[in-house]
């Protein structure tokens, strides 16, 4: 055994001390490709499809070029057939004992420990990512994620009572990450009683490797099936019948487009989106630990896109000397080597980040980079970016892998607020040896996760997920399983697509409205105007509408409210919202008691307004008492539970806080039936869990909730309840339009509907429609319950490693 | 060996600021021992490397002349000769870079190492090694006993308590002290950081030792109960480099204690290499205190070169 004519001797490598190469053998992922004769399909209902007549592209080595495989390229037809599959198996999947499939998971799990060797090499050789991270971080969590939902599907019947699964579940993975992407959704999803249909890449084949293990279980075949295409046949999977949600990862662009071609089908769509994070460095901090977390974060094949860096000013350039001297450290290599730190993404990801950095540098940045960038290679160097400020085209764009882009900031304030003004809210990390301070802004940052004085940590029990732009999907912990879930009762959706609905002109204009004869409304005469920044005002337009009774007599006049009262509302709405945010949950309890103790008081008046609209007079009297209810359970919800609650970590010494946060504010358009009962029911969550409210009341009767807003001039803080009346499609399109409106729940037509969900496409909010169906307001599961609750308010993990 | 550190004039404002977050630490720590396997030919040479860094140590009550001649032949011979000719690295002059004793056996040590015709310095512990819970004119007195019996460098123990109650300037002080008693040889200053309470307290001993002149900075004594881990030798390794960056000045580290296997000196050889670069893998600033490392070194390199795994009597005792 001596040394190899090619390499240097012991003798000089005594002398120069340099590393050597440390390669992983990928032989069997050569053997397994080579099972498939190099030609890779899709993998449907256990077994292998490969239908004839289909485009391929070569799945090719990153690093040498070299063709490894042919892949299939999906067409309808294929999506189709996956779909029918895991249709096929779904009821009996469904149905079986949360224990049976908690068994079929743990089975799957060891099958992945069996055949690990050949995951971790297959995935580095295809994707060229170092093979250190997916052998001993991926492959570990997806075994975790399997052990871990098997547990929840163990206990599924009782912890999870009320809820059902959805369906079939279509999957969209991005080009990078796919692997893992896949494990953290099908997991819950598989749980649950889900069965999946997920289109993958055709550069990253591993889950077609991970369905066929779970394929070569046995029982239950299809339930997950891969198919590869491109992201773009993401529509097409969405208008399959039977599929129930679309589960989407990748681009905020393509995420758009999927939100308008999808708006109005019968399915929900959950996004994950973009790949930027984000870390806050305070002169309190670590500095040498904080440049390990820089390289977790960006430089260590660990996440899949770049990271934007605050640095406080007064550490600025020690933390420079310290990144540069760093940067000179990390290797670059293929990623099957196992002493590398970062391996390749392949051509277009080089190109993506050449273009970035000769953009910033056209824009005055400076670069730094410890090794040149050479064309010919297939490696791209670690990249540290600076002096490129907010204002500048360049740094508003998504920072891509494997780029850092550092800028400073003077105080925790100014960080914050830095940190908080891009479009993006996926993840953060703050460091800070100051625990106030720490705290402070991770709980300021308006992103999905944080992690104290560490970045990128992961657990299968810790949701994670996004807001903003960046998503409002969760994986992970028990916010990843009602992804999966609807509550039991739901009911069965219908396609609703208007073919014919013309989004430009929906909802556009107002139809005219003129005097139409005495008014026969009870006196006293409710309070006139739209109820905006905590008093009645005076619309826009200077128009009224009129109000008819079930007799078809005129009741009164409301306010014809407009664009610009919805602008109005909205900036009001935000001007109370921080504070209303920060008020703790007891206070918050005790004015929605007294909201409902006032509501009683009115009881007669407003029980007699409803008897005019067509109740009888005890319907009319249950209602109000039913109102006052709901404001009361509310109330105790707000102080027992919307805290959210501490998840124990395997692995983690200290805690993981599961925080709720609230969404903002949150437009919310009223169905006309039930008038007074679905405003409450409405109202009452979304203030228990801290947003600021623009409300739509019944079309039909919306004095009703005009006058509940007397009470709440004289208790809430002005601004936090905003009622605009008026013409319901014209108000929905301009809540719908609104990028400053973080969330809207729709309760009207199924049209109104089709266009909520297409309008979001703008800032990506999450919608809740109900496509059209009416709702039981009065009944326990639908009026109130876990569903308000989970949509009241966004999931926040915030991360606390301990130690000394 | 290198040139005496000058060391500097107390500051205390360099430490002052310092934040080490134990967690973040204790992940790096946890990463460097993953990311860097070394594999076949470089193996060898960097376990061949490695053993020209071991301070090759005996500090056991029961030593005498005859284990301590043996040790110091084995210094001299640290690998089987027949290994190294197979390698072509017979004619490099390997041997480790020292042999550490207790001050009463530095005569001993001096001796067989003549006798051997191997000029590798003789290291002896002192000040009231390992506790140094004696009065300081005592542990000064044997710093000056064991220079004149030919040690040339010297293994100091800080006081503890000194770091404990924060008195920098006392454990500056006494640091001076023992650099003046060493004269002309070389100052190794052990912080026994398994005593010291907190990284933050490792950074801190480690910034004063380096300011009071220490030539090199070390973990421990190997009698504590927490020897030479990675957690605190990243930060040590952090002063020293910090140390640097302020003065010019580079000071060496040893790190003692617990490290047995020839993986473990892989993982030591890389981290140095990781966190301050190639200048510092020389024995003039790198040493590794070790007793039986060896022997596990010179068990891989059999293989390697003989592709069986060795008989323990295949290789001679030291």
């Amino acid at each position: 055994m001596t040394a190899s004519d090619a390499g240097p001797s012991v003798r000089e490598i005594f002398s120069t001390l340099e590393y050597g190469p440390a390669p992983e053998s990928h032989a069997c992922a050569l053997a397994w490709l080579d099972t498939q004769d190099r030609l890779l399909g899709h993998y449907v209902n256990g077994k292998w499809l490969k239908p004839e007549d289909r485009n391929s592209v070569p799945c090719q080595d990153p690093v040498t070029g070299e063709n490894l495989a042919s892949c299939l390229l999906a067409e309808p037809d294929d999506v189709a057939a996956a779909v029918k599959a895991a249709l096929e198996v779904l009821g009996s999947w469904s149905r079986v004992p949360g224990a049976k499939r908690a068994q079929h998971l743990t089975r799957l799990a060891k099958m992945i420990q069996k055949h690990q060797r050949l995951l971790w090499t297959l995935d580095s050789l295809v994707t060229g990512r170092a093979v250190r991270e997916i052998r001993d971080r991926d492959v570990l969590l997806a075994q975790q994620l399997l052990q871990y939902q098997a547990v929840q599907a163990q206990v599924q019947e009782e912890a999870l009572a009320g809820w059902k699964p959805m369906g079939v579940i279509g999957l969209i993975l991005p080009p990078t990450f796919s692997f893992l992407e896949m494990m953290w959704r099908i997991c819950p999803a598989l749980a649950v009683g889900c069965t999946v249909v997920a289109i993958v890449p055709s550069a990253s084949p591993t889950p077609l490797l991970l369905a066929q293990l779970a394929g070569e279980l046995g029982a239950f075949c299809g339930i997950l099936n891969v198919i590869i295409g491109p992201a773009s046949l993401g529509a097409t999977l969405g208008l399959c019948p039977g599929v129930q949600k679309v589960a989407f990862c990748g681009a905020v662009e393509e995420a758009r487009v999927l939100r308008q071609s999808l708006a109005g089908q019968r399915l929900e769509l959950s996004l994950a989106l973009g790949t930027e994070s984000l870390l806050l460095l305070m002169d309190s901090a670590d500095l040498d630990s904080a440049v390990e977390g820089v390289v977790d974060a960006a430089w260590s094949d660990r996440s899949p896109g770049g990271l934007r860096l605050l640095v406080q000013e007064s550490v600025w350039e020690e933390t420079f000397r310290r990144l540069q001297t760093r940067m000179g450290q990390l290797r670059c290599g293929r990623g099957l080597d196992g002493a590398v730190d970062m391996g390749t993404r392949g051509a277009a990801a080089h190109y993506v980040a050449q273009c970035y950095v000769q953009e910033a540098q056209s824009q005055g940045a400076e670069v730094f980079q410890a090794i040149p960038v050479l064309s010919a290679s297939p490696f791209y160097p670690p990249t540290l970016v600076s002096g490129l400020p907010p204002a500048s085209p360049c740094a508003q764009a998504e920072v891509p892998w494997p780029l850092v882009v550092a800028s400073s900031f003077r105080t925790a304030k100014e960080a914050l607020a830095v940190a908080n003004s891009t479009p993006r809210g996926g993840s953060a990390s703050v460091w800070s040896e100051r625990l106030g301070q720490a705290l402070e802004l991770a709980y300021g940052l308006r992103v999905g996760t944080v992690w104290v004085n560490s970045h990128g940590l992961r657990d299968p029990a810790v949701p994670t997920g996004g807001c903003k732009e960046s998503g409002s999907s969760w994986h992970g912990g028990l916010d990843g399983l009602y992804e999966y879930l609807q509550p039991s009762g739901t009911p069965e959706r219908l396609p609703f697509e208007y073919q014919d609905l013309n989004y430009d002109s929906f909802g556009l204009t107002v139809p005219v409205s003129l005097p139409a004869g005495p008014e026969t409304g009870p006196s006293p005469v409710p309070p006139y105007g739209l109820f905006v920044g905590g008093r009645f005002q005076p619309p826009g337009a200077w128009s009224s509408r009129p109000i008819w009774d079930s007799s078809g007599n005129l009741h009164g006049y409301v306010a014809e409210g407009g664009a610009k009262d919805v602008r109005g509302a909205v900036e009001a709405a935000h001007q109370a919202a921080a504070g209303w945010e920060h008020q703790p949950p007891g206070v918050r309890a005790t004015l929605l008691v007294a909201l409902a103790a006032a509501l009683e008081r009115r009881g007669a008046g407003l029980a007699e307004r409803l008897q005019q609209h067509g109740a009888d007079p005890e319907a009319a009297k249950t209602e109000v008492e039913l109102s006052a209810g709901r404001l009361r359970l509310w109330a105790a919800y707000a102080q027992a539970q919307a805290q959210g609650h501490t998840l124990q970590v395997a692995g983690l010494k200290g805690p993981v806080l599961r925080l709720r946060e609230p969404l903002g504010v949150l437009a919310i358009v009223c169905p006309d039936e039930w008038p007074l009962l679905a405003f409450v029911s409405l109202l009452a969550p979304a203030l228990a869990h801290g947003n600021a409210v623009v409300l739509v009341p019944s079309r039909t009767c919306p004095l009703l909730a005009l006058e509940v807003c007397q009470d709440v001039a004289s208790m809430f803080p002005a601004g936090l309840v905003n009622v605009v009346t008026g013409d319901c499609d014209h108000l929905t399109r301009c809540l719908a339009l609104h990028q400053d409106v973080q969330a809207l729940w729709y309760f009207g037509s199924a049209k109104g509907s089709q266009f909520v969900e297409w309008a979001s496409a703008g800032n990506l909010k999450p919608v809740w429609v109900n496509r059209g169906h009416p709702r039981a307001w009065d009944q326990e599961p639908q009026g109130t319950g876990s569903e308000l609750a989970l949509r009241a308010a966004r999931t926040k993990a915030l991360w606390l490693p301990m130690g000394d | 060996m290198a040139a005496r550190s000058r060391g500097t004039e107390l500051d205390l404002s360099w430490i002052s600021k310092i934040q080490v977050n134990q967690p973040a630490v204790v992940r790096r720590a946890e990463q460097i021992q993953a990311r860097r396997p070394v594999k076949k030919e470089w193996q060898v040479a960097w376990l061949l490397k490695a053993v020209t860094f071991i301070d090759l140590t005996t500090l056991a009550g029961d030593d005498t002349f005859s284990n301590i001649q043996r040790l110091c032949y084995k210094a001299k011979y640290p690998i089987r000769e027949d290994l190294l000719k197979a390698l072509n690295m017979h004619d490099e002059g390997i041997t480790t870079a020292a042999v550490c004793v207790y001050p009463a056996r530095v005569c001993d040590a001096v001796k067989a190492l003549k006798a051997a015709g191997c000029d590798i310095p003789v290291a002896s512990v002192a000040t009231g090694f390992p506790a140094a819970q004696t009065h300081l004119k005592t542990r000064l007195e044997e710093i000056r006993l064991a220079v004149e019996d030919g040690a040339k460098e010297i293994d100091v123990v800080i006081n503890r308590s000194l770091v404990l109650t924060g008195r920098w300037e006392a454990l500056y002080d006494e640091i001076r002290q023992f650099r003046q008693a060493c004269g002309e040889a070389h100052l190794k200053t052990i912080l026994a950081t398994g005593e010291l309470g907190s990284l933050t307290n490792v950074y801190k001993a480690s910034m004063i030792a380096m300011m009071a002149g220490s030539d090199f900075i070390k973990t421990s004594t190997g009698k504590e109960t927490v020897n030479a881990t990675f957690p605190v030798a990243i930060v040590m390794l952090r002063a020293i480099r910090d140390f640097f960056w302020k003065t010019g000045n580079k000071v060496g580290f040893k790190p003692a204690g617990g490290i047995r296997t020839a993986k473990d000196s892989l993982a030591w050889l890389s981290l140095i290499k990781e966190e301050l670069g190639d200048e510092w893998l020389k024995p003039e600033l790198f040493r590794i205190g070790a007793s039986s490392l060896l022997s596990d070194i010179e068990r891989q390199i059999y293989y390697h070169v003989t592709g069986r795994y060795a008989a323990y009597h295949d290789l001679p005792m030291s």
